[in-house]
């Protein structure tokens, strides 16, 4: 096991380490998309298999690697569920679209920005920021002025925390604050957002009610032994050690090659979801599967769409001034 | 209009602790010819102290300025006395490798916060940090405005202490000349122990009132080096006045750069500005001024 710090030269220099020194059979992770790239890519030119849980710029699996495959839907997936929502219930005319200016970041403010378009959703904003900056003020009031109906966000955890914090100060007040998952689902989100994070909408990838089996008991268990929430980012990495250990029993050895051919004949439930490998579009070695949305009340993250599989009830229309204790 | 206000707001404000990030850098390079490269990592050590304190004795971040100052000043002494002081005596090949020291200090630093507290994030959230008040339309928030009046506060009393005291003027001394300082009968090995420990106390406070503001994780410590680096040039290599016009430029312009070019040009506006003060002013801010 090994720290890659979330950056990317040293992502590549500990995947190495594993592989040579450790001789490790299968690599398993890969968190930030950037990272899990260049890890992606140490994994194929060394011939190792290598299972991504969470990585999810869309080109990861477009490389035609066939020792990469990746247990969490493409980028580009996340957002379906919020489309069907926002069609459905708040009916918007514009949508301004913040986003981190990473591998994750653009993948996924791109494919919802094709998303809008379609849907006839004028985007009256469309901006990058460099992860990690102190003072969001001078975009968000940028957001302000432009007074969309949507405000869509994908940002990793603290950034996503500062956008809502500083979005409060300044009492901006789009229909709905919508995240692309990532940071938005993260249970260190209400802590450090504070007030800022009540009812604020993201896309995800799983929730503890679905009806997936082991899904509630997973949660249980975690929140028993860490003493805090998990989300789908856990889910992920909860499912893909399953996958590993029951890819390892059924290879028939511990070669990168069988380990590989029993990697492609996958199929299994986990308490994420079925996962089974395919190829399709340009991607390989790729599980599909469907997104969700949630949102965030009384600083619990709660199942809202699809309503078919929601057990509560949405937020909507919010009063944030209200929500954020100005009245 | 207000959009501009509001910028020019923020930038003001994140200026103030850029400034106070910048004064400890610039001092050090005053007295000591080199470029602390472990500044930012020193502000890391100065943030985890507070969010210790913060975490475990649920001690104000403000009130652990009490502590996380006198901590860094002790760890400026150790830094300079036992691991930079012996490096003047050796003659290396690179004449500079002080500064080559500084780089293995901070890698150090940040491995051994990582081994401690993890990669994870820290923060610390307290009653205030969520309140705003408006001045006409533009908004500002607490943390930030006591942030900005602490790093003034500091600065000015760091500007008494140079100017009044007799170790203070010592220092100025050993800054403009070292030989004729030493003449004078001013001990500089200590003075530049001082001055060390000073920087490294400064930078821990910029890191303290920084933190209800901002986050911690072990690698913060190198975009902030970055940015003291960029202010010392700015405002002139070693000229503390220069240093505070340095930060409040860079902030200012960071701010107006991500609302009028974009906010993933952010770091590029800083960068293009320190480029050009090197190419057309260099010296820095200083020239300006006959301080």
């Amino acid at each position: 096991m090994e720290d890659d710090t979330g950056r990317p030269e040293v992502g590549r220099s500990v995947a190495e380490k594993l592989i040579t020194k450790d001789k490790v059979v299968i690599l398993g992770g890969g968190y930030s998309s950037s990272v899990t790239a260049a890890v992606a890519g140490v994994a194929q030119q060394n011939r190792l298999p290598f299972l991504i849980n969470t990585g999810s710029a869309d080109d990861i699996t477009e490389k035609g690697f066939d020792y990469v495959f990746r247990l969490n839907p493409a980028a580009s997936e996340y957002s379906a569920a919020v489309e069907d929502f926002l069609t459905t219930v708040v009916k918007p005319k514009t949508v301004a679209i913040l986003y981190e200016n990473s591998k994750f970041g653009t993948s996924s403010a791109k494919a919802f920005t094709e998303s809008c378009d379609k849907l006839g959703i004028k985007v009256v904003l469309n901006e990058g920021y460099e992860h990690g900056g102190i003072d969001y003020k001078p975009i968000l009031i940028k957001v302000k002025q432009a007074n969309p109906d949507v405000l869509y966000m994908v940002s990793y955890l603290m950034d996503a925390a500062l956008l809502m914090r500083q979005s409060r100060e300044l009492k901006l007040t789009p229909k709905v604050f919508i995240g692309g998952a990532a940071g938005f689902t993260l249970p260190e989100f209400p802590q450090n957002a504070g007030q800022a994070a009540e009812n604020v909408i993201s896309a995800t990838l799983w929730h503890e009610t679905l009806p997936l089996p082991g899904a509630m008991d997973y949660f249980k268990k975690f929140e028993a032994k860490y003493k805090k929430d998990t989300e789908y980012h856990g889910a992920e990495a909860y499912a893909a050690a399953y996958v590993i250990a029951d890819v390892l029993k059924r290879a028939k050895s511990f070669g990168p090659e069988d380990i590989k051919q029993a990697l492609k004949e996958t199929d299994m439930m986990t308490v994420f979801g079925p996962v089974k490998f395919v190829s399709y579009g340009k991607k390989a070695n790729q599980n599909k599967l469907s997104p969700y949305v949630v949102q965030w009340q009384k600083g619990n993250l709660e199942l809202i769409w699809p309503k078919e599989l929601a057990k509560t009830k949405y937020v909507y229309p919010v009063n944030w001034l209200k929500v954020w204790g100005y009245e | 209009m207000t959009v501009f206000l509001q910028s020019l707001a923020s930038g003001i404000l994140i200026g103030g602790i850029y400034a106070l990030i910048g004064i400890g850098m610039t001092l050090i390079m005053g007295v000591m010819g080199i470029i602390n490269l472990a500044h930012g990592q020193l502000m890391m050590v100065g943030m985890y102290i507070t969010y210790v304190l913060f975490a475990f004795l649920k001690i104000d971040p403000y009130i652990s300025l009490l502590v996380s100052m006198p901590a860094l000043f002790l760890v400026g002494v150790v830094i300079q006395r036992f691991l930079l002081n012996p490096l003047m005596k050796i003659e290396a090949i690179l004449p500079e490798n002080q500064v080559l020291m500084t780089v293995g200090i901070g890698m150090v630093l940040t491995e051994i916060a990582r081994f401690i507290f993890s990669s994870d994030y820290k923060s610390t959230t307290t009653a205030f940090s969520s309140q705003v008040f408006f001045l006409g339309t533009i908004s500002l928030n607490a943390p930030m405005v006591i942030a900005f009046v602490i790093a003034v506060a500091l600065t000015l009393i760091l500007f008494w202490f140079l100017l009044k005291t007799d170790l203070g003027r010592s220092i100025r001394a050993t800054a403009q000349d070292k030989e004729a300082a030493t003449l004078m009968g001013v001990n500089s090995g200590r003075i530049t122990i001082i001055t060390y420990a000073l920087g490294a106390a400064l930078v821990a406070a910029a890191g303290t009132v920084l933190l209800p503001i901002f986050y911690l994780f072990p690698d913060i410590g190198g975009p902030f080096t970055l940015k003291a680096f960029v202010i010392t040039i700015l405002g002139g290599l070693g000229s503390t006045v220069g240093a505070i016009f340095g930060g409040v430029t860079l902030g200012i312009a960071e701010s107006l750069g991500a609302t009028y070019f974009g906010m993933q040009y952010r770091e590029m506006v800083g960068f293009v500005i320190f480029l050009l003060v090197l190419i057309f002013l260099p010296g820095g801010l200083k020239r300006l001024t006959k301080i």
